[in-house]
């Protein structure tokens, strides 16, 4: 599986004119991980393992000194995410959900809908953070399929399950 | 951004833009700028636009009128999101469990304000703070942003 995350707006047109730059922050949450595009990433949906290739356009890495790394982490992830389950379900982008939602993004394909909640973690216990979304996201009481999604990235990782 | 501009916006534009609008306002509140109910009013004009034009028993109509009364509520504008709720609530297609996340929405504001007002909270006099948050909402060139 190959996710390119320069495409990101391209596949994900609802994400365009977004003050978030998804794709340069999923490059450069890759990047102060210490990785160069592109990645091999280890994947897990609902238990399943496989492997996938993240790409990125290398951008001025001076910019981290200047970024808050939390927020660098979770936009970072919500990048990779977002490209994750494209690749997996032809998954688009519809709109962001607020919190009382439990869940992130509402997405859509085929009169299909899924709500969607990710998380993002530079060392942090992936396996563990992806229960703690999947009870979250389990709460989502919308009419959708519901999904946790989970990047770490010192050991690229993309954690997913559904619920 | 006036109503007039709000409804010459597309289903899919307004996506976009609710969708910032929230992230905008969530990010506020997280370090309680006194911005965060500005922003949240910006959010209740997209989610009511979204609301008008979708239909309630439709995914995202569901997701735009419990979005518009929670917006209300995190703006300080109780009784616009009453109205709103009865509203939508007054809808017969409207699904059974966006009825339950608009009555949530409520819940959580009461929740909300007891958190920043533990001792009228404790002494069941949370009424009069949403009684002072209508009268400033009235007057809004007066402390607009103290409520």
């Amino acid at each position: 599986m190959n996710l390119a995350l320069h495409e990101l707006l391209n596949v994900h047109v609802a994400l365009r004119g977004h003050p978030i730059d998804y794709p340069r922050s999923g490059g450069l949450a890759l990047a102060r991980a210490g990785h160069s595009s592109p990645v091999d990433a280890v994947t897990e949906h609902d238990g399943h393992p496989g492997r996938a290739s993240i790409e990125w356009r290398s951008h001025d890495s001076a910019i981290l000194g200047a970024v808050d790394e939390h927020r660098l982490t979770e936009d970072g992830a919500e990048a990779v995410a977002l490209a994750y389950t494209h690749a997996v379900g032809r998954w688009l982008v519809k709109r962001r959900l607020r919190r009382g939602e439990y869940a992130d993004w509402l997405l859509q394909t085929d009169g299909q809908s899924l709500a969607l909640e990710i998380s993002g973690t530079m060392t942090d216990d992936g396996r563990g953070r992806l229960k703690e979304k999947k009870e979250q996201v389990t709460r989502c009481t919308l009419p959708a399929s519901r999904m946790a999604v989970v990047v770490a990235f010192v050991q690229p990782m993309i954690l997913a399950g559904t619920v | 951004m006036t109503e007039a501009v709000v409804e010459t916006f597309s289903e899919n534009d307004l996506d976009t833009l609710v969708s910032i609008a929230i992230r905008r306002a969530e990010v506020l509140e997280d370090v309680s700028s006194p911005n965060a109910q500005e922003a949240w009013l910006e959010v209740l004009a997209y989610e009511e636009r979204l609301a008008a034009i979708t239909a309630a028993s439709n995914i995202a109509g569901g997701i735009a009128r419990a979005g518009a009364v929670h917006a209300a509520l995190a703006a300080g504008r109780r009784e616009e999101a009453e109205r709103l709720a009865q509203n939508y609530l007054s809808d017969p297609s409207l699904p059974a469990e966006r009825r339950m996340a608009i009555e949530r929405a409520f819940e959580e504001d009461n929740t909300r304000l007891a958190a920043h007002f533990p001792a009228l909270a404790k002494s069941g006099r949370l009424g009069e703070v949403q009684a002072w948050r209508r009268e400033v909402a009235k007057s809004a060139s007066v402390f607009p942003r103290a409520a």
